[in-house]
């Protein structure tokens, strides 16, 4: 059915998604985790009520999957450093706070289901150490600030 | 003589452990992560170019200095031992596929018209220089870790690449074959 698709139809797709949605999230972390959210777990399918109206449900969702392959590709190919600093971007953009997400993420690993369907095992493998390994020093960094803060308090 | 008759040997100790050491690794994997269609790399020249470019990745230092300078001693060890693992993996998927080239060539120049002796010898050299280099380059990135073993990486890719060039000039249909297979391994499993 893909090999039907005019890559003109996805390209315009994908400017459009890029355009009117994906340049108003901060950061590649959060481009991806929305992403990979329009994805039906039990088809691999992506969905985009909007960019479907627009173009049609098989050229949004290749559409969708590029920009979603994209997203990942820069994401693994950076390095550990960049990574740490997406996360504060995400913890940042989200109101959220950095000891409350390193806390969910280490527990659920929302960044397994966010690697595309068709990325290899090392690949993925790859990401998701880099992702804990960039928590883990997110986490550090926190705590080593509340404990200079404490240490900067005036004694009793 | 002698020295000839030592490089033998060194020699067919390293493919033995490398083979011993790429089996058991093969199982392990199996056993640890129950994802994915088989299809791990892709080799030089090949369509996944994300995995080729990964391979920059996962053998540069930076990350691990990054790490040792951000985290404890533990997680350093962790992270390095992570690398490790994933880099072997990555080997061995890329001796995987050179392997699987080399059978498919095989098995297509069986009974072909158009065999010449000569080129079939180098390119039967050419694959034993890579099992060579990726068995060495196995030892060095087991004892050494990534970074240490980088320097080797091009020159397995190289002759990776070299040996899919060598198939496709010595027998196209060879290696028709080849992408065939290499192509139908992407597909999901059922």
């Amino acid at each position: 059915m893909h090999g039907e698709l005019k890559h003109e139809d996805v390209e315009a797709a994908r400017r459009d998604l890029a355009d009117r949605t994906l340049a108003k999230i901060r950061g590649d972390l959060a481009r991806l985790i929305y992403l990979a959210s329009m994805r039906d777990y039990n088809t691999g399918e992506y969905h985009h009520e909007g960019l479907a109206c627009r173009f049609g449900e098989s050229v949004a969702g290749r559409a969708i999957a590029s920009c979603h392959g994209d997203a990942f590709s820069r994401l693994v190919l950076c390095s550990v450093k960049k990574l740490v600093e997406e996360l504060e971007l995400y913890v940042d953009s989200n109101c959220s706070k950095v000891s409350e997400l390193v806390r969910v993420w280490e527990k659920l690993q929302p960044y397994r289901i966010a690697v595309p369907l068709e990325c290899s095992p090392v690949v993925a493998r790859f990401f998701a150490s880099n992702i804990r390994a960039a928590l883990a020093i997110l986490q550090s960094r926190q705590l080593r600030a509340r404990r200079e803060e404490l240490s900067a308090l005036p004694g009793p | 003589m002698s020295t000839l008759a030592s490089f033998v040997v060194a020699a067919v100790t390293i493919l033995s452990v490398c083979l011993l050491l790429s089996r058991r690794g093969g199982r392990r994997d199996f056993d640890r992560e129950g994802f994915g269609t088989g299809q791990e790399t892709s080799l030089p020249g090949g369509s996944d170019s994300l995995t080729s470019e990964l391979s920059a990745r996962i053998f540069d230092p930076e990350d691990l200095n990054f790490v040792a300078s951000e985290a404890s001693r533990q997680l350093t060890r962790q992270f390095r031992r992570e690398r490790t693992t994933l880099a072997l993996d990555w080997l061995r998927a890329v001796r995987g596929q050179v392997n699987q080239l080399i059978r498919a060539h095989l098995k297509a120049s069986r009974g072909n018209p158009d065999f010449k002796a000569a080129d079939e010898i180098r390119l039967g050299f050419e694959f034993l220089l890579f099992q060579l280099t990726s068995g060495i380059l196995y030892l060095a990135i087991w004892a050494f870790g990534p970074p240490r073993a980088a320097k080797l990486v091009g020159y397995s890719l190289e002759l990776a690449g070299q040996l899919r060039k060598v198939t496709k000039d010595v027998l196209p249909a060879g290696h028709q074959v080849a992408v065939e297979i290499m192509d139908s391994k992407q597909e999901p499993q059922s």
